[in-house]
Formats: structure tokens, sequence, C-alpha cells
């Protein structure tokens, strides 16, 4: 009996420890004390990958936490394009970091949608084999290059760089992948070269297969890809929020421009609790040299989006021309002008 | 009407055309009902497909699944067959093998994919192999089974007629296990169209399973994502009645001896 007692205490007690460490540890709680909000205070889930073009997106996370506000919303990590696209149609997520040129397509297939920001400027780069038979683009020809997705701006840089160096369509081959998967691609020669965002290519370059061709800005100035989606729903119904979303993602990137220190200090916030990456690899993404990513200025600008746009029409990925302003909606980058960077050091307790 | 009763012709028929004609109206009209703008209607799927033919795509995605599975499977088929047949006959060779067989049999295609691109990189061949992974392990287990199920009075009646052992393999032990290592055939080749589609999904550009990742990739053409299922489940069904006519072939059937 006394044993009885003592299996059954420890059984109940083993339990109880085990359940209380996965509800501290394990548990989102944010979010699923979010779902019993009355819904004009519910937090928005904003849905990103784990790319540098969004590195906004974590740092204004984890910094306005620390704000007398408290956080702005829910970030929600995905892997790839395709399931965040998803997320969004279905209405799971009320705003997302996509690729500009998908946006654009899924806002021509009448999902309601509005680009209200950029995520980044510059920042992708097209990576080849070290010591591969690449040595210029000429010698792309007929060979396999990866692209995140045919909606993508990175697989619409490549056709820039084709545009220069007279090469028609269909002269290299272009298989999507999932981002983090091309670098062990390039590595066992499944395909010759990748054009992806950071940290990607930083990692082939770290790792010691990979070698930079080229920066995106050497064949597209003022080159975006990452932009900043909201449902319309939410712009009707909420428009204070977005506002504060976005405001806080244009704070985030004139912190993260500020200085080194900054860089290195979201580099390690964001590589530990976010991306699940090594610090040290978005160290070198974001510092190596640091105007390799930019985070100001980021609104959305028209000349920007309409070359985006044509480039798509060009090689064939939309129908119809598309206007501007059926896709994006300015008002909120417009009040974010005045904006100023976060008032936070590493290590500082709060943020203003 | 008991379930021994014959349906009759007619019935035979229409039931199932009814059954899949009501599956469609409550497929149409919970579309219609619950207005959703995510998951496409009949018709939008119908369209999808008309759009497919149109370019060109359809027959082209069609023949070029079949053809994956056709090598894949064939190739399970002419190394699985003789393999099987060969370990049935030597059981000694058998437990040898078998636990080798036995834990290699269990692994998903898809867990192989990794390993298949390493070896044989993006394209056609991993597709091919991954398929052939899926027919080999059902085919060799069917064909020991089969071959050891066969009585052994047989096999005495066959040497007392004199028959050497390949003779012995070829006219008595292979026809009389004919209808297991049909049936496991039948097996392979449902598990070889499931692994199409995954398998089309990682390697290659064209075919069924990549219509779906194509369509997905899309952006919003769930029509196609839809069309594509379909045309995977009526080509899986037409494969698995072609397989069911094997049975009907007369000197298939002299093995099935416990039947009437």
């Amino acid at each position: 009996m006394r044993l009885k007692q003592k299996v059954l205490l420890f059984t109940f007690g083993w339990l109880a420890l085990i359940s209380a460490l996965h509800a501290y540890l394990n548990v989102n709680w944010s979010a699923i004390l979010n779902e019993y909000r009355p819904p004009e205070r519910r937090k928005i889930t904003v849905a990103y990958i784990p790319v540098t073009c969004q590195l906004t997106c974590p740092v204004t996370d984890y910094i306005s936490k620390l704000s007398e506000h408290g956080e702005v919303f829910l970030p929600r990590l995905f892997q790839g394009f395709p399931e965040i696209k998803e997320a969004l149609i279905s209405n799971k997520v009320q705003a997302a970091f996509i690729v500009a040129p998908l946006a654009i397509a899924l806002r021509s297939q009448g999902v309601p949608i509005k680009v209200v920001y950029l995520g980044h400027r510059y920042g992708s780069a097209v990576v080849v084999r070290k010591n591969g038979p690449i040595k210029t683009f000429a010698d792309m020809r007929g060979r396999t290059a990866a692209i995140p997705s045919r909606f993508s701006d990175e697989r619409l840089l490549l056709f820039r760089a084709m545009k220069v160096w007279g090469m028609k369509r269909g002269d290299i081959k272009m298989v999507e992948m999932a981002p983090p998967d091309v670098a062990s691609a390039l590595a066992t020669g499944a395909i010759d070269a990748f054009s992806m965002g950071e940290p990607f290519p930083s990692q082939a370059e770290l790792a010691g297969y990979g070698r930079i061709l080229f920066q995106a800005r050497e064949y597209w100035p003022d080159y975006m890809s990452c932009i900043l989606v909201v449902q319309q729903d939410l712009i009707n119904k909420r428009p204070e929020v977005v506002q504060a979303l976005v405001d806080g993602i244009a704070r985030s990137g004139l912190w993260l421009d500020k200085s080194k220190p900054h860089r290195e200090d979201a580099a390690d916030f964001v590589g530990r609790f976010y991306y699940n990456q090594k610090p040290a690899l978005l160290r070198w993404a974001l510092t190596k040299p640091i105007d390799r990513v930019r985070y100001t200025p980021l609104a959305p600008f028209k000349a920007d989006f309409d070359l985006v746009r044509d480039l798509m029409m060009e090689t064939g990925v939309l129908e119809k021309k598309i206007d501007f302003g059926e896709y994006t909606d300015t008002r909120f980058s417009d009040g974010a002008r005045s904006e100023t960077a976060w008032k936070y050091e590493a290590g500082m307790a709060t943020a203003r | 009407m008991n379930s021994l009763a014959q349906p009759k012709k007619w019935e035979q028929l229409f039931w199932p055309v009814l059954a899949s004609v009501l599956f469609l109206a409550l497929w149409h009209y919970s579309v219609a009902w619950t207005a959703t703008k995510v998951v496409p209607s009949p018709l939008a799927v119908e369209k999808g497909v008309a759009e497919l033919v149109r370019k060109g795509l359809l027959w082209r995605y069609i023949g070029d699944s079949l053809r994956r599975v056709a090598l894949g499977f064939g190739a399970a088929a002419a190394l699985g067959i003789p393999l099987g047949l060969t370990l049935g006959w030597y059981p000694a060779a058998n437990q040898v093998v078998n636990p080798v067989l036995q834990i290699l049999r269990p692994i998903s295609p898809i867990a192989w994919i990794p390993v298949a691109i390493i070896l044989f990189g993006v394209g056609d061949i991993t597709a091919d192999f991954l398929i052939f992974l899926g027919a080999f392990f059902p085919i060799v287990v069917a064909c020991v089974s089969g071959v050891s199920n066969v009585p052994s009075v047989f096999r005495r009646a066959g040497r007392n007629f004199g028959l050497t052992p390949p003779q012995l393999l070829a006219k008595v032990v292979f026809p009389a296990a004919l209808p297991q290592i049909i049936i496991g055939l039948r097996i392979a080749l449902g598990i070889a169209w499931l692994v199409m589609v995954a398998a089309e999904m990682i390697a290659v550009d064209s075919g069924l399973g990549y219509l779906v990742i194509d369509a997905r990739n899309s952006g919003k053409r769930y029509d196609l994502v839809v069309a594509a299922m379909l045309l995977i489940g009526v080509i899986g069904l037409a494969l698995d009645l072609c397989f069911r006519k094997l049975r009907d072939i007369p000197s298939v059937r002299w093995g099935f001896r416990h039947e009437t």
C-alpha cells in the first residue's frame, strides 16, 4: 500500500512537473490568449519566413515587446511562400511578408490584399559553386538555377541580367525551391546556381562552396523583393492597427540602418529567438558590407512596382496589366513618414 | 436481395453513375452554399481541365506520368519476380536475405528522396527510382510467399513426369503461384501510382504530381490542384481495372484452385 502511494505520488508529481514545464517553455500563450480577446482588440498575425528581406518583422516584435505599448502583432514563422500564400487566401493570417510579384499576382487573381510597405531593399544575390564551371554570367547559359518562386524578384533579377548578356527566355533552366533547401542543393551539385535573398548567399559563402556572382544592385538599382501585404478587410475595419504595424516596421528599419552595433544585436536576437539560424551567419549577411541589405527607405514607389509588373508580363507570369493603385495603399507609408528609429540599445530593459 | 444475389446488368452501371452524380451535386451545392472563394466548384475544375487541354499539357502530363510508372513498375517486376521466385524456391537463401528485405520494405520511398537526389540528381531517373522502390518489395514478398505456398504434391507430380528443376519452376511452380504474384503486382502498381505523385513533386517538371505542385505555386489556382487530384484518381482506377482483367485470362485462372 505504501509503495502504491509512493508510485502514485511520484506519477502525479512527475505529470504536474512536465505539464508546468511544457506550459512554461513550449506554449505560445500570447497566441492562445489572443483568441479570447474581443475581435476589435485582437492582435493580428503576421506571417514571415527566415530571410533577412523580412528582418524588420522579428526586429519590430522583439523591440516592441519592451516598449510601453507592448507587442504590436503576433509574428508567425513559415518555411516557404506557398504556405504563406495559402494562409493568406484562407484568412488565417491578416498580414504577411511576401515577394512583390506574388502580391501583384494574387491581387490580379482576386485575393483581397494590399501592399502597404516594403520589407527591405537589396539583399539578394546570385550564387554559383566556388571553383565551378560558371565564371561570368555568360557561363550560365544552359545551366540550372534555383529561384524561390516563379513570382519572385529573384527570378526577375535573373531575367534582367539575361537581357544585358543577350540571352533569351529558356537559356537558363529555373527551378522553384524553398529558400532553406538551396544551400545543400548547390553543395551537392543538384543545381548550378541560385538567386535568393540573404542569408542564403552568405550561408554558401561562409561554408566555402558558394561564390557570389553578383549582387542584385549591380543589375537592378533600388532593388526590392519582400514587401508587406495586409488583408483589405483589416484595412477597412481597423486602419489604426495597420498604421501601428507599418509604424513599427518603419522604426525598425531606421533602427537597423543606424549603426553596425544595431545590426550585430539584431543578428544575435533574431538568429536565436526567431529564425533559428546561427547569429554568426546573420551577422555576416547584415554587416559584410553593411549595405548588403538596407532597411530604408521602405515606402512603396510606383516606379519600382511598375518595373516589377512590366517584367512579370514580359516573362509570362502576369496576364493583364494591373495598376499600382489597385494593389497598394500608400496612406500608411505616408503616415509613417515622420517616425524615428526605436530608442533601444542591446541590454536595455525598456524601449521607446 | 441478399449479398449473394447477382446484380442485374443495368444495376452494375446505374448505381455507381448515380453515386458519382450525387457526389458532384453535393460538391457543387456545398461550394455554392458556403460561398467559399478557396475551394473550386466542379465547373471551375472542368474549365481548368479544358485549359490544360488547350495548352496541350494534359495529354503530355498524363503520358509522362504513365511512362514513369511503367518504367519504375516494369523494372520492379523485371527484377522482383525472378528474385522472389528464386528466394521462394530456395528457402535457405530466403532466410539469409529476408531480414534485410524486411528492414528495407517499410521505408517509405519518400524517405529515400534526399539520397535519391544525391545519387541520381534532379530528373527522370530519380522519379523512376522512387517508383521502383515503392513497387519492388511488395512484388518480391508476393512471389516468395506464392512459391512457398505451392502444394508439395504439385512438385512431386512434376518430378514424377521427369521435369528438370528449371522446367518445374517454369511449368508448374510459376503458374501455380501466379495468382498470388498477380495480387502482389496489383498492390505494387497501386503503390507505384501513389509514389509517382510524390516523386514528380520534387524531381521533374512534367506529370500529374508536378501539376499539383505547379498549380500550388501559381498563386490561386486550386481549380488545377483539384483537377490534378481527380485525374490521378480516375487514371489510378482505370489502371486497377485493367489489372483485374488479367485474372480472367484462362492460363491465369488455372492457379485459382480454391475457386469453383
